[in-house]
């Protein structure tokens, strides 16, 4: 039989004791300042269930949820190119570290203000944005596990004449890829956040265009439950997609 | 008129500098099947000599020949150099078999002809049924006998190897330099076996070369063939780099 304290820590007890704490103290001061400023608990619950019901949530999700794949995928790939090049020459990894050092220092509100100025308001705003800002974060992981590939298992590469391909199949390649899965698992997070942000501007669909269309209308207890839409699209991908990735990258240690 | 039998290896003049000469010149010649121990103080340049014989490291001296063709750093040639590290280099992420099998593909088999060689080597190698572990989930000793035979597999001209048992327990030693010494008379392979341990070189070599201190030269060449008894060569090798380390020590004061 399992003990007790396994039991309070399998069922997160803890934390939901946190949460009914939070709840009773949001009811509180919800019920003291208005639903304006903060709608009670069950408005928000109700909020959610509206937009399930009405299937809004997926209208509004799939757009922002497109945008994220075609901003981050490009980020994605284009990290994988400035990889490349920086395992292929040692110019061009400095050239890349440069690069990253100063888009890394750069603002979400630079590439938002360019963007509207270069895009004018369209979708390709957003997905420019998420692009910018997720592509130090994924380039950086990348570039930092080419250079942690073990130089002797290079040097076993070549004393067994391993062509240049096959060392980067079998040597590079695989001891990059955890530094990809973490790259792009923070990287994928950032771009949630960035482009909800950037879809204030210009675009009629996707989370952050809706969130801010409801804090307009008066709707504050809309705006709580997109945040919540927000916060389970975010903790569903990482638990579905990125750890089943690390689960099977790992299957060897 | 009887004919020499032809040196498998030939090194001669072989010397190298690093700022200052670390080695001096050194030639010996290593007929086939020969088992050779490189002896010598710490730091005397052994490992660089070996790596210099793997066409691992330029020469700034000298040359090297195998079956008379020089083996230079950085050009091709047609002979096969297998190589034991002091670590085993082994991929973390391909299990044993695959290991092995990955160094055959330069020599242009077939998936199926190169996956039988790995298996026929790794028992060889004494690894029958752990074909299929990962080099994380078997022990540094097994993890010693894939890296030979992976060396093994590619049926080297010469074997080279670099203090394979350094990172072993004192028993693991024991049993692996029986197994070399077991796989040595089984295949009958050329082999140069660098190692600090005046014992392990006595019961496992045929040929000893002692170094001498730095620059080294050759101290000692002696064919261990039984004929002084080995409780006296340890003896007197021991000697032999007790004089070289003072020497050394007494050189830099």
């Amino acid at each position: 039989m399992k003990s007790l304290d396994e039991w309070v820590d399998r069922l997160h007890l803890p934390t939901l004791t946190v949460t009914a704490v939070a709840v009773v103290a949001w009811s509180l001061l919800s019920w003291r300042y208005g639903a304006y400023v903060l709608p009670s608990p069950r408005a928000v619950v109700g909020g959610l269930a509206d937009i399930l019901r009405t299937g809004e949530v997926w209208t509004h999700t799939g757009a922002s949820l497109s945008r994220i794949l075609i901003g981050f995928g490009g980020a994605v790939g284009l990290a994988l190119l400035m990889g490349l090049a920086s395992f292929l020459s040692r110019r061009a990894r400095a050239v890349v570290h440069d690069v990253l050092a100063v888009l890394n220092s750069t603002s979400v509100f630079v590439w938002i203000v360019l963007s509207i100025i270069w895009f004018g308001l369209s979708r390709w705003a957003p997905i420019f944005t998420t692009l910018m800002i997720t592509l130090p974060v994924v380039a950086s992981n990348i570039v930092e596990g080419v250079e942690n590939v073990d130089r002797r298992l290079l040097e076993m590469g070549d004393v067994y004449r391993l062509g240049g391909r096959e060392k980067f199949r079998a040597i590079v390649v695989p001891s990059t890829l955890p530094y990809l899965v973490a790259g792009m698992k923070v990287g994928f997070g950032l771009a949630l956040k960035v482009s909800v942000v950037a879809e204030i501007f210009g675009v009629t669909s996707g989370i952050g265009y809706i969130m801010n269309y409801s804090r307009e209308i008066l709707a504050t207890q809309m705006v709580f439950a997109w945040a919540l839409v927000m916060v389970l699209v975010m903790m569903v991908t990482d638990k579905l997609v990125f750890d089943s990735i690390s689960r099977r990258l790992s299957r060897w240690r | 008129m009887a004919m020499k039998p032809r040196l498998k290896l030939r090194v001669s003049g072989i010397g190298k500098d690093f700022l200052i000469p670390v080695i001096e010149t050194v030639s010996f010649g290593v007929e086939a099947g020969e088992f050779v121990c490189l002896l010598g103080p710490n730091g005397c340049g052994k490992t660089t000599l070996l790596r210099i014989i793997g066409g691992i490291e330029p020469a700034t001296r000298g040359a090297v020949l195998l079956d008379g063709q020089p083996v230079v750093a950085g050009d091709a040639h047609s002979r096969k150099v297998g190589v034991v590290f002091q670590e085993d280099r082994l991929l973390p992420w391909m299990t044993l078999e695959q290991n092995v099998a990955l160094v055959l593909k330069p020599l242009g088999l077939g998936a199926e002809e190169r996956h039988a060689l790995a298996r026929r080597h790794l028992v060889l190698a004494g690894l029958a049924g752990f074909e299929h572990y990962y080099p994380g989930r078997v022990s540094g000793g097994m993890r010693q006998r894939a890296a030979i035979a992976r060396a093994l597999a590619i049926e080297p001209d010469v074997l080279l190897m670099d203090e394979p048992f350094g990172a072993l327990d004192a028993q693991n030693r024991r049993i692996m330099q029986n197994e070399v010494r077991r796989i040595w008379k089984e295949t009958g392979r050329t082999i140069l076996f660098v190692t600090h341990s005046i014992e392990e070189a006595v019961a496992i070599g045929t040929t000893l070369v002692m170094l001498s201190a730095r620059p080294s030269h050759i101290r000692e060449l002696i064919r261990n063939d039984g004929r002084v008894e080995r409780g006296r060569l340890i003896d007197d090798l021991n000697t032999m780099i007790m004089e070289e380390v003072e020497r050394q020590q007494g050189g830099a004061a």
